[in-house]
């Protein structure tokens, strides 16, 4: 018992000692010319892998600039020092430690930013105190609209939930419904049936909202027939796979993370039998995704940016497979989506810090504003970097990919088939794909079917509204006694 | 919604009832014996998922062989669990029971994220693309092996509580633990057993889930753990049976209610999606049992 | 005699650590000068030790809440809609979220007064899932994912606002404190802990066990209402991240390390626990700090039921036991 104590004593005196080193560490400050850059990512918590590979490439991105010498700011020849804040799963921890970027450790930039409810606490942080933010994960197009806080010193480095459903959506219109009609004879102004499937969270409502947005904006010939949500972390999507199924749809576009997106495909396609297209966002572009979605996943299509199996062809090839080749170099394992836009973050960091002559954050902001480089990891479109005028929102050239199974691997593989200018192969619609309605859908198969559905559902659910009624009766009556 | 649909989705309620069932069992096991709660019983699972999946990826033959040995491995954690954490706080109040899990919450969820990461892991199960035809109904086998499991194994477990003589021992510790130490049964050794007993169990629940394709993650514990309270409040502490007849409720109700909800408020002319509701569901059904009969359904005294 | 004295001295001891640590914490901001960054642990700080101990008065009655983030971000939302909405300053909707909060205690309350240990604690859990679901989906009022902007208690524009914020904090700290630890030396805390020890027993000494119960459940809803709405204001903005289980476990967590049914656990536990959790970021540890925080949790638990309060005594007998 008396050694038991003596253990617990030694734990208790060590994390005091590891407590006081708080003050120091926060003080300690070099002479040494350093530009500082506060890299701002989830490292625990559900995130964290995405947390750690934006810390890992921006790490890339400082070690690569420091060996070419650093970044020539007005003469001199200034090195780049990063500073990791870890904002967990909580906007308190989230505006602690971007507090503590910002007037402890005194950083020049801010780079990085995830989660886009710990992102918008964050914000008012940095808004405060006029650092501009290099956002390169958060994914609410919010972030640089929001009119409670001065939002000019934000820059947008990662595609909105906005674009992700405009540019899917667009995929759809061009490519996937005129595919179906010639298929199943449709005639060629039939709508397409879009069935969302939607995490219960600012990503997921932001994506379903994008996907609206992008129909009316476009005006599509795209019908959503059914939009379901989910909790986040989900992992039995059967019945409302099922729900989703009696609406018929062509093509389903859930909008969720990789451990669901696998779930929602696997159990929709063999538990449910909706055989259709399956839609995801970019973030499910992963190895694990591939391991986990078996043959399932073949035929689905995948938006993407930046792929671990397949690289955009064009100018970009070389310098994707160059930063792989460097990443899995230095870290051993292969860069994923999150990471390569951090890995730029970085570099327009850089890059304007060069432009403005100075770290001073006012004219840091303004470099920012006006930059213009050349793309670099990732297709962006016109082959530019650049911030727009009004949102400062960098604009980004998605692709759709569409995963074919490969016999080698075992699992599927991703293939380009949209857009042209970096396409690998043409989208194929599977022999078992069924689509949402029969051939002859005309204007007079709708009416007849609507009367026969309808009347028999309120008496199923009456007789459940009954039994709530009953039960919240009896529960009263017991109270009383 | 058409009966089909309606027979179908009573059949998914029916498959993750096992997952609960598993679980629950488990949980009044220990709680039977020890009248304690484990409320980290979700990373114990998660740690059985954990084990299969390792032993999965450096051995590489069929995955469902590989339970045995991921239940045993978590049955001598369990042992540990009980012996360094549980046993030693037995008596000094059931609040403490909940700090203690609470840190081993933490301590597992976080370790197995520090050595492994949080990357999503899957196990390719041999079936995976079979489908057994059951009538209208389609059922994937590795369900089926799940069903079939659950079933098998709640008669073994009767069996050997009826029938052996460690099983009537610790029906007896349960029934009344100071008569029982009197008769000359080792009851800290029957607090071990149902340590390790419940542990394999959340085991075998982790595995087989990931087997019939989820993902292990070091966070996936916690819903299902969570339901599997709920099942045994529900069913009531320390009952068998209830927490069957729960398990089956619950993992049916939860599916079928955010559908009824929906097309009640569709009646009433809203479009509302209640789906991603069905966490709160279970609570609400959870809070409403209670307030009628607080010690559930089929506890005759609870604590 | 002897013993009378012992104790007063004790007493005495207590009273000054209280009155020296009140002095530094009022002196740090003017020793440091002003540091945003320690201003801002600092005052998250001291939010969470109210926090702590209105759930520790909670955990006095015997009841464990394992959903009180239920409460904080109740208090949260209910403050900065009603700020944004009739404009009033922070400081007097505050009082309103805590209030609303308590309001919606009671209701909990009402369904945890037959319930006891773990069926309180799932109950209370399901009750901030509940309240989870519903803030997100009422986005009318409360802005869904989305959010609201909430207004910051001291204005920006001020200068050395956070300073004054600071001292806010702390005289709030001081009145909620104070506040509990007169609840817990009175007659109330007296039936509070006979209630934890012996419900029956108490009944028959003729406490109403129903009312003070529920008396715990207003009472410490009411100061988890404030502190969550003194959080929201110091950030500037609310999400429904707000009522993240972390929140509701952290309280648990530095109640425990301090010293459970104290009114000085909450304060130790929350400081040594925030404390070491900043300082193990500054080594760039991140899962490492969790699994040190469930560690400690656990040796606590085990070895030193009564927190780190006890610690002083448990040296005095070992002292004693090994001359």
């Amino acid at each position: 018992m008396n050694m038991k104590y003596g253990i617990l004593f030694v734990v208790v005196v060590v994390s005091l000692l590891l407590a006081i080193s708080l003050g120091q560490s926060a003080g300690a400050q070099n002479g040494v010319e350093e530009i500082k850059i506060g890299v701002v990512a989830p490292l625990t918590g559900g995130a964290s892998t995405t947390g750690l590979d934006m810390w890992q490439a921006a790490v890339l991105a400082k070690d690569e600039i420091n060996a070419q010498g650093g970044v020539n700011v007005n003469g001199v020849n200034m090195q780049i020092k990063l500073i990791q804040g870890d904002t967990g799963t909580s906007p308190g921890t989230g505006v602690t430690v971007v507090t503590k970027l910002i007037t402890a450790d005194e950083v020049d930039v801010l780079v990085g930013g995830f989660s886009s409810g710990i992102t918008y606490a964050d914000q008012v942080v940095a808004a405060e105190h006029k650092v501009p933010f290099i956002i390169t994960g958060a994914s609410s197009p919010v972030i640089t609209r929001r009119d409670d806080i001065d939002t000019s010193y934000f820059f947008h480095h990662c595609p909105t939930t906005d674009d992700y459903g405009e540019d899917t959506l667009l995929f759809v219109d061009e490519i996937v419904r005129p595919a179906i009609n010639e298929r199943f004879g449709f005639p060629a102004d039939r709508k397409l049936k879009l069935a969302v499937l939607y995490q219960d969270s600012k990503y997921g409502v932001g994506v379903y909202e994008g996907i609206t947005k992008a129909i009316g904006e476009h005006n599509l010939n795209v019908d959503v027939v059914a939009a379901e949500k989910f909790k986040m972390s989900e992992t039995d999507f059967r019945t409302v796979l099922t729900v989703i199924k009696a609406s018929n749809p062509d093509v389903v576009y859930p909008a969720a993370f990789i451990n669901e997106q696998t779930v929602i495909v696997t159990q929709g396609r063999r538990d449910v039998g909706l055989d259709t297209i399956y839609l995801s966002v970019e973030c499910c572009d992963d190895p694990d995704y591939y391991t986990g979605v078996e043959r399932w996943g073949e035929y689905s299509i995948q938006e993407s940016r930046f792929s671990p199996y397949t690289i955009p062809a064009g100018d970009i090839h070389d310098s994707v497979a160059q930063y792989k080749q460097d990443f899995e170099a230095k870290w051993g394992v292969a860069p994923s989506m999150m990471g390569s836009s951090t890995y730029e973050g970085v570099y327009i960091a850089a890059e304007a810090i060069k432009n403005a002559g100075t770290v001073d954050k006012e004219k840091v902001r303004a470099a920012l504003a006006e930059i213009e480089m050349p793309q670099m990891v990732e297709a962006m479109q016109n082959g530019v970097i650049t911030f727009s005028p009004d949102y400062r929102e960098s604009k980004f050239e998605l692709y759709m990919q569409q995963l074919i199974w490969d016999e080698s691997v075992g699992e599927t593989r991703p293939k380009i088939v949209w857009p042209d200018s970096v396409k690998e192969t043409e989208f194929v619609l599977p022999g078992w794909y069924e689509s949402g309605s029969a051939p002859t859908e005309t204007a007079t198969a709708t009416p007849t079917e609507a009367p026969t559905t309808t009347p028999e559902e309120p008496g199923f659910e009456a007789v459940f509204a009954i039994a709530g009624l009953l039960a919240v009766g009896y529960l009263v009556l017991r109270q009383r006694k | 919604m058409d009966i089909g649909v309606f027979i179908q989705i009573l059949v998914w309620g029916l498959y993750a009832g096992c997952i609960y069932i598993l679980l629950a069992i488990g949980l009044n096991l220990i709680f039977g014996v020890m009248k304690v709660v484990n409320f980290a019983h979700g990373e114990v699972l998660m740690l059985g998922a954990y084990a299969a999946f390792w032993i999965y990826t450096y051995s590489s033959i069929n995955p469902y062989l590989i339970i045995p040995a991921s239940m045993l491995l978590i049955a001598i954690l369990g042992v540990f669990i009980e012996r360094l954490g549980f046993r030693p706080i037995m008596g000094t109040g059931k609040l403490n029971e909940i700090f203690l899990s609470l840190g081993l919450i933490y301590l597992f969820q976080n370790l197995v994220a520090f050595l492994w990461s949080t990357n999503s892991r899957s196990i390719r199960s041999p079936y995976g693309e079979v489908v057994v035809p059951i009538g209208a109904i389609k059922l994937p086998l590795d369900y089926l092996i799940i069903i079939i499991f659950t079933i098998v194994f709640i008669i073994a477990f009767q069996l050997f509580m009826k029938k052996t003589t460690t099983g009537r021992a610790m029906r007896a510790t349960s029934q009344n633990r100071e008569a029982a130490a009197l008769m000359g049964i080792n009851v800290e050794r029957m607090d071990m057993l149902s340590f390790a007993l419940g542990s394999a169990l959340a085991a075998a629940a982790g595995s087989l889930w990931l087997i019939s394709g989820q993902m292990a993650t070091p966070y996936m514990g916690s819903i299902p753990a969570i339901k599997a309270f709920a099942v045994v409040i529900i069913g009531g502490l320390g009952s068998i049976p209830g927490a069957i007849v729960a398990g089956m409720t619950l993992g049916i109700v939860e599916n079928v209610v955010p559908l009824l909800m929906s097309s009640l408020v569709g009646i009433l002319g809203f479009e509302m999606s209640f789906t991603a509701w069905k966490d709160t569901i279970a609570f609400f059904i959870l809070i409403i049992v209670l307030v009628i009969r607080p010690t559930g359904i089929f506890g005759e005294k609870g604590e | 005699m002897k013993l009378d004295r012992l104790k007063l001295d004790r007493m005495n001891l207590k009273a000054w650590l209280g009155v020296i640590s009140l002095i530094l914490a009022f002196l740090i901001p003017i020793i440091s000068g002003i540091d945003t960054y320690l201003l801002t642990v600092l005052i998250l700080m001291l939010v969470f030790i109210m926090y702590a101990s209105a759930w520790n008065l909670l955990a006095l009655s015997g009841q464990g809440s394992l959903g009180h983030a239920a409460f904080f971000g109740i208090g949260g939302y209910t403050s900065a809609i009603i700020a944004k909405s009739l404009g009033l300053p922070p400081l007097a909707t505050i009082l309103v979220g805590g209030l609303f909060a308590a309001f919606i205690g009671v209701l909990i309350g009402l369904t945890c007064v037959r319930l006891r240990e773990w069926f309180l604690g799932m109950v209370t859990f399901g009750f901030a899932v509940i309240a989870h679901t519903i803030t997100a989906e009422l986005s009318w009022l409360t802005g869904g994912w989305d959010g609201l902007p909430a207004k910051k208690i001291i204005p920006v524009s001020v200068q050395n606002y956070l300073m004054y914020e600071y001292y806010l904090m702390l005289l709030l700290t001081v009145v909620v404190v104070v506040i509990i630890w007169m609840i817990m030396k009175s007659r109330i805390g007296l039936a509070f802990e006979a209630i934890r020890e012996n419900e029956l027993e108490a009944k028959v000494m003729g406490i109403n066990v129903t009312r003070y119960k529920l008396m715990a459940f207003a009472v410490s809803a009411f100061f988890t209402g404030v502190a969550g709405a003194l959080q929201i204001h110091h950030f500037g903005y609310i999400t429904p991240e707000v009522y993240a289980i972390d929140i509701s476990f952290l309280p648990i967590i530095y109640c425990v390390s301090g010293g459970l049914f104290t009114i000085e656990g909450p304060i130790l536990g929350t400081i040594f626990i925030t404390l070491l959790d900043e300082g193990l970021k500054n080594f760039g540890w991140t899962y490492e700090r969790y699994i040190v925080i469930g560690l400690i949790l656990i040796l606590v638990v085990r070895f030193l039921p009564k927190g780190f309060v006890s610690i002083p005594e448990k040296i005095k007998s070992r002292l004693k036991s090994h001359p």
